[in-house]
């Protein structure tokens, strides 16, 4: 249980965060408050370790998941009392409190006007400007979160976090290309990521959608997605995302044979039909094999999420019901 | 073959007690007394200002994307690439950028690299002081004393380490003089601090002397007297040659051949 506290809490599943919060009154007892540095006790009480306080900032994001909001507060007065109320992270972490304890869109806008108080006194002020950007989105200013949002990313160009923020403000406000280029940036910082690689195939395979008549970023999609399974070889997301790409390939390919020799805005040639074909009977098998082994509970077949499974049960059953007719 | 008479000298036993155990005591007191004292005078890391850290991370982005340029799709890269070596070569990035081109600030005259180095000096300070002080006490109260002999025989190279402040030429080198255990304490109590004051305490002098030695690569890249635009001007440079080879080419054939149903 403790482990699951040092880690950041958003992947959390609700009942775990429930779970946690729940015990938070117990931990808040036992654990120490504050352990002086300077103190003769320090000597051989056990050393301060960074894990302590990490456990009181994922507690405190838990308990205001679950609304224990007097737990969370008590979290947050012990860190403010280690590290003062000057620290930036607790800055943030203080405004996320009030963020989460406000009633109405006022008390949200009063919290928005203190960070830009803050952040006017000191514009590096990383984690605040974070959290104003996210208050932005929360109170649907998507196009001003935006602003802020490149304003953040020109100071700091290597922000992973913030890059992917940005693509999934774009995302829901229809700017594929722009949203393609901010998970291209993610990408640059964190090559190897097969989640965000997917993520891009899924945003290319949305602008593919959307923009009607033009199928060059589906090629690319699907060569993303094949990535992305090269990286992680049982990603049902890559694998989802390979048999829709190679099926609407098909499909288009066989429509139009102008397509093939038109070289796509990449730069690489147009994938062959015969590869296309196989790799989205691979993905047809491979996704059956997950969704049949992980609703069996085969052993280590079980680390899915229950949606991302029904999901795939039901591409494959949509792929499935034109044959048996 | 006659036996080698084993060295006998008469000692005092008071001297054990009375030399040995406090010199000990002295240096663990001191250490743990180094370690609060440079806890105390540790000043916390100095902000950045904006501009600055725009300009180290816009530099780091260049050389991700020198790094990682495979990711990502040819004219994606070409496209990043332009923009990136013309800001970097006409100095948008700078903190200054009207300073440009001007030799880099003398790192003494820079408040901001005094600061650093005023820490630096501020944890010698730490260190030699003491350091003086004890050796002080033990030569004028301790030196020229023999105070144990090693359970072990040495080899006659060892008398020089052992013996120090003991000038005897016939005397076997098992014997230790008080000089030499102080010595031997630096170097030997720093499980006894890990144990104190937890693994990384500031009350050993051998782990201070190996910091000196080795500063972190970090620093160096932006440390004072860095020009930050003859940095700009070379990671342009290393762009602008860069060869592009797309991760995504042929990956349908490397899926194809590597992942089995």
């Amino acid at each position: 249980m403790a482990s699951s506290l040092l880690h950041p809490p958003a992947h959390l599943a609700p009942s775990v965060a429930l779970r946690l919060s729940q015990q938070a009154p117990y931990l808040l007892r036992t654990t120490p408050s504050a352990i002086s540095p300077y103190s003769i006790s320090s000597l051989w009480s056990s050393a301060e370790s960074p894990e302590l306080w990490t456990t009181y900032e994922n507690l405190m994001l838990s308990c205001l998941r679950t609304g224990d909001e007097q737990s969370a507060h008590t979290c947050l007065e012990r860190l403010t009392e280690r590290f003062g109320a000057e620290n930036e992270r607790l800055m943030a972490l203080r405004g996320l409190f009030q963020e989460a304890i406000a009633k109405d869109d006022d008390a949200l806008k009063k919290v928005l006007k203190e960070y830009e108080n803050i952040l006017v006194k000191d514009p590096a002020n990383m984690p605040v400007s974070k959290r104003r950007i996210a208050l932005l989105r929360s109170l649907n200013r998507t196009s001003e979160a935006i602003t802020a949002l490149n304003k953040f990313l020109d100071a700091s160009p290597t922000d992973a976090e913030a890059w992917s923020e940005l693509a999934d403000l774009y995302v829901t406000n229809g700017m594929f290309p722009q949203a393609i280029f901010a998970l291209e940036e993610v990408l640059l910082v964190t090559p190897n990521a097969w989640n965000i690689h997917a993520r891009l195939g899924e945003v290319l395979y949305m602008a593919a959608s959307s923009e009607t008549g033009t199928d060059k970023h589906l090629p690319e999609s699907m060569r993303r997605f094949c990535r992305s399974i090269e990286l992680c070889d049982d990603y049902l997301r890559g694998y989802y995302g390979l048999k829709l790409t190679t099926s609407k390939l098909l499909t288009t390919l066989s429509q139009s044979q102008v397509s093939r020799q038109s070289k796509g805005d990449t730069g690489l040639p147009p994938p062959d039909i015969k590869d296309i074909e196989r790799l989205n009977e691979l993905a047809t098998a491979k996704l059956s094999e997950i969704v049949r082994r992980n609703t069996s509970g085969e052993a280590g077949w079980e680390g899915y999420e229950k949606p991302e499974i029904i999901a795939a049960q039901e591409l494959l059953n949509r792929d499935a019901a034109p044959i048996t007719r | 073959m006659a036996q080698v008479p084993v060295q006998t000298i008469h000692r005092d036993p008071q001297l054990f007690y009375w030399i040995l155990i406090p010199i000990t005591v002295v240096m663990i007191l001191t250490g743990v007394l180094r370690h609060y004292a440079t806890v105390l005078m540790a000043t916390a890391p100095k902000k950045q200002e904006l501009p600055s850290i725009r300009e180290q991370r816009s530099l780091l982005r260049g050389i991700n994307l020198r790094g990682n340029a495979n990711a990502i799709s040819g004219p994606s890269f070409q496209a990043r690439k332009d923009y990136l070596v013309t800001s970097y070569e006409s100095g948008a990035f700078l903190k200054e950028p009207d300073k440009k081109g001007q030799a880099a600030p003398n790192p003494m005259t820079d408040p901001a690299a005094m600061e650093g180095m005023m820490g630096m000096m501020k944890g010698n300070m730490a260190m030699m002081v003491p350091q003086t002080l004890i050796m002080g006490w033990i030569n004028a109260f301790f030196s020229g004393f023999v105070i144990i002999r090693l359970p072990f025989p040495l080899t006659i190279k060892f008398k020089s380490m052992l013996q120090a402040g003991v000038g005897t030429k016939d005397m076997d080198p098992q014997w230790m003089s008080s000089i030499s255990w102080y010595v031997l304490c630096i170097f030997g109590l720093q499980s006894v601090f890990n144990y104190l004051l937890g693994s990384d305490n500031a009350a050993s002098q051998v782990q201070q002397q190996m910091g000196q030695m080795a500063p972190g690569a970090g620093a160096q890249m932006f440390g004072p007297g860095v020009d930050p635009d003859k940095q700009f001007q070379g990671e342009a440079e290393n762009l602008a040659v860069l060869a592009h080879h797309y991760t995504l080419e042929g990956v349908e054939g490397r899926l194809l051949q590597t992942v089995k149903v």
